[in-house]
């Protein structure tokens, strides 16, 4: 019969350190159902019976954010065996406040004091005996990073969990308020386990609304249990929630004052204070910044080691590329069909179609896990909460908070962890907004369009990059301003209140484990899709009606690709790229973006490999488009609806069809009209483009742009406080 | 036709395609099953899980 120990404290006490010292490798990391919050279990090492459930971080069992929902959800209705609750041994007090709510589930609890070597550092010392007096339950000490006593505390929560028995209740609260939590437990036995009674009697009186919606008393009883919470409120004067929060503190004060001794300490700045003096200083944070992604850029999508640059990511990329699928793979798998006489469409479909659809995608992922290498460090040390801290002043001038800011930088990777990251947002608004934008900053997979552009019609000018990262920017602040005013988005950015943690040495064995979960998570999502649709598209481009049959054709025109995308490039005449290659090319670009240089190699007749930017085609695509039209088709590809795994991302996030119909549709929209305007308007002044029908639309779409820029706001008085001065 | 047969589904093709075929099968109802693909909803609440 297996034991289930469920791991509770505060974000940033140690948890996942302990998690995954105590289950090791065996561990599985989803998502808790219906919800974007990842659930990570794990098997205990040494045990297999025993089953480590590492829950959200939270700061209390209140209904208000979704990971506290679901711990509480999971703690009441999983009922685990026993709750390893992980305390912050440096900040005592404020950890103390979810474990005097934990000890009241009726469930075993093993307080587990973490950092114990920064408190002993700091001349501070805990008794745990009395600690463990004064809450009824067994306290040990830890120190997760350095391993230390973390055995013991899985020991002590295993036999907490096998002994089945909680010690007795302290008594947290007094007078009055004691007295009406115990009136609500009469009213309420038998109608829950009698292990939560106590839990539910506090919930009833803060009026928790989770939990009136969960029992569903009748009215009466309800009634009844107000008139005993109103009598509280009157004689404390203040209301039921505020009341429980300070009596908690109030006892939690004289736990810490009886079992804590606090070293007296001279008020100085921490290693921390000093470090963020400077990190999150108004003038150096931006250039500081700057310099730190300028850095992971170049070593993870920059210039190669072997042509003189710093990229690890990049050289490993290249080397995939043109080394195991440019030549082991083909050379290996493609000798071996030939020498076995296997047929001439299944070897194609093989080598042109599977390798070459896995082989793309599996380039990509050396940078891509040097990327999730450089960026764990960066999250482990501490510094991407400074970032969403110092980008949150510029953010929330266009209706973003800085949490947004994350999302975006990661997107200039790889789109689905940018995706992945927007669920540290807890408004729901801003989460949506943010996944909904997130997508229009360049990722990785779109500089080879970039590169092809620039190359065939710019003369390689880097200016084009540039263009396009700023023309990505411009559109996410845009949006955010333009949708903010819209009843869908309306209202304040949330209130920003971040815990900034210590900084610390990165824990290799966290950070290791962060790179290998995102990486293996990106190439199963991005490899089961890319690799099935890339089938579909070999089929339809190799296959067709030539000389009045049907089957596989020598000139690509006469495929069945060609027949479809011929019917809809009108579609996309009015943006200067009405041909049907170029429609081909950015549905392909639905699958990766980087598929839109490999179609146009296809399609363009080029048989052989090419290269990252595309350049043995540049002459076949110059003569096809003028610089104004393919900058049309790359703003176009750039923001149109993203790969299918990112929108695989998208879909998974916003939790919901229509949602994430509203997000592609918008990027899709927006995509198309921006691509109009810069051609419809810029070939009026080029001479390439008379003025007409879609002349007219393009300025129309501008005008209405304009106007959602600069509109009033009339949802900005949301979120107004009335005060009424005379009752204080 | 017999030619056309015998070039274009002889015995290593079959077998090859067949592994190549069998596997992508597997793949779809993999991340059918599964999720992780665009395809799933993200709602893992009717998956028993691999655990």
């Amino acid at each position: 019969m297996s034991i289930k120990i469920a791991l509770a404290g505060n974000p940033n006490c140690g948890k996942t350190t302990l998690f995954n010292n105590l289950t090791g490798s065996n561990q599985y990391v989803g998502n808790w159902p219906g919800v974007t919050v990842e659930k990570k279990e794990g098997k205990l090492k040494g045990d297999k019976d025993v089953i480590i459930q590492d829950l959200p971080g939270i700061y209390s069992l209140s209904p208000y954010t979704l990971e506290e929902v679901v711990s509480r959800t999971y703690l009441v209705k999983e009922k685990p065996d026993a709750i390893l609750n992980i305390i912050d041994g440096t900040n005592i007090e404020r950890n103390l406040y979810l474990t005097t709510q934990l000890i009241e589930l009726g469930i075993p609890v093993v307080m587990a004091v973490n950092m114990i070597d920064l408190v002993r550092k700091n001349g501070d010392k805990i008794d745990l005996k009395k600690l463990s007096a004064e809450l009824g339950c067994q306290a040990v000490e830890i120190s997760a990073l350095k391993g230390e006593g973390t055995e013991a505390a899985a020991k002590a929560a295993v036999a907490a969990a096998k002994a089945g028995k909680t010690g007795e209740l302290p008594h947290v609260f007094t007078g009055s308020v004691e007295h009406a939590i115990a009136h609500i437990e009469e009213s309420i036995q038998g109608k829950v386990d009698d292990r939560f009674l106590r839990w539910y009697a506090v919930k009833l009186f803060e009026r928790d609304d989770k939990v009136l919606e969960e029992l569903k008393l009748d009215k009466a009883l309800v009634d009844h249990i107000d008139e005993h919470i109103q009598d509280c409120e009157k004689e404390m004067d203040d209301d039921a929630e505020s009341i429980i929060t300070n009596q908690r503190y109030a006892y939690i004060n004289t736990v810490v004052g009886k079992a804590v001794k606090k070293k007296a300490r001279v008020e100085h700045l921490t290693v921390s204070d000093k470090i963020d003096r400077i990190v999150t200083n108004r003038v150096l944070a931006l250039p500081i910044f700057a310099v730190v992604m300028y850095l992971m850029y170049s070593l993870s999508m920059g210039t190669s080691i072997a042509d003189g640059g710093w990229a690890i990511g990049t050289f490993a990329t290249d080397w995939t590329n043109d080394v195991l699928f440019g030549e082991i793979v083909p050379n290996a798998l493609g000798g071996f069909l030939e020498s076995i006489g296997v047929a001439g469409w299944l070897y194609g479909l093989i080598m042109d179609g599977i390798v070459a659809g896995v082989g793309a995608v599996l380039g990509f992922v050396p940078q891509m896990l040097v990327l999730f290498f450089l960026l764990s460090i960066l999250e482990d040390v501490g510094y991407m909460s400074r970032v969403a801290f110092i980008m949150d002043r510029i953010f929330r001038k266009f209706g973003l908070s800085g949490k947004s800011f994350i999302p975006v930088l990661v997107g200039t990777g790889c789109g689905v962890p940018g995706v992945m990251a927007s669920r540290t947002i807890e408004n729901e608004r801003d989460r949506r907004m943010t996944i909904m934008t997130t997508c229009f900053i360049p990722c990785g997979a779109k500089m080879p369009i970039i590169g092809l552009i620039a190359g065939a019609l710019f003369g390689g000018s880097s200016l084009v990059a540039v263009s396009a990262y700023f023309i990505g920017m411009a559109a996410i602040i845009c949006s955010g301003i333009m949708l903010k005013k819209t009843k869908l988005f309306a209202g304040d950015p949330a209130p920003f209140v971040m815990e900034l943690p210590a900084y610390h040495v990165p824990a290799w064995g966290n950070v290791l484990r962060a790179t290998w979960e995102r990486g293996w998570s990106f190439i199963k999502r991005a490899g089961s899709v890319i690799l099935l649709a890339t089938v579909v598209l070999w089929f339809m481009q190799g296959f067709g009606f030539e000389n009045g049959a049907f089957g596989m054709v020598e000139d690509q025109d006469n495929s069945v690709l060609a027949a479809i995308a011929t019917k809809v490039a009108w579609i996309f005449a009015p943006l200067g790229f009405g041909n049907w290659r170029a429609t081909v090319a950015s549905v392909s670009g639905l699958i990766a973006k980087e598929n839109v240089v490999g179609t146009f190699g296809v399609l363009y007749h080029f048989g052989g490999e090419l290269s990252e930017n595309g350049d043995e085609i540049w002459a076949a695509v110059a003569k096809d488009y003028t610089a104004l039209s393919a900058y049309a088709f790359m703003i176009f590809n750039l923001l149109c609806a993203p790969c299918f795994a990112a929108m695989g991302a998208i879909k998974r996030e916003m939790n919901n069809g229509k949602w994430t119909a509203i997000a592609i549709g918008y990027m899709c929209a927006l995509a198309y009209c921006a691509a109009l305007v810069v051609y419809q308007l810029g070939g009026l002044i080029t001479g390439e483009v008379h003025f007409g029908l879609f002349t007219v639309v393009a300025v129309v779409v501008l005008a209405a742009f304009i106007y959602l820029m600069v509109r009033p706001n009339k949802y900005a008085n949301n979120n107004e406080v009335k005060l009424d001065t005379s009752r204080i | 036709m017999t030619e056309f047969i015998a070039t274009n589904f002889n015995l290593p093709t079959i077998i090859v395609a067949a592994l190549v075929f069998g596997a992508l099968g597997w793949v779809v109802w993999h991340t059918h099953k599964h999720g992780g693909g665009c395809s799933c909803g993200g709602d893992c609440s009717h998956c028993k899980g691999c655990h």
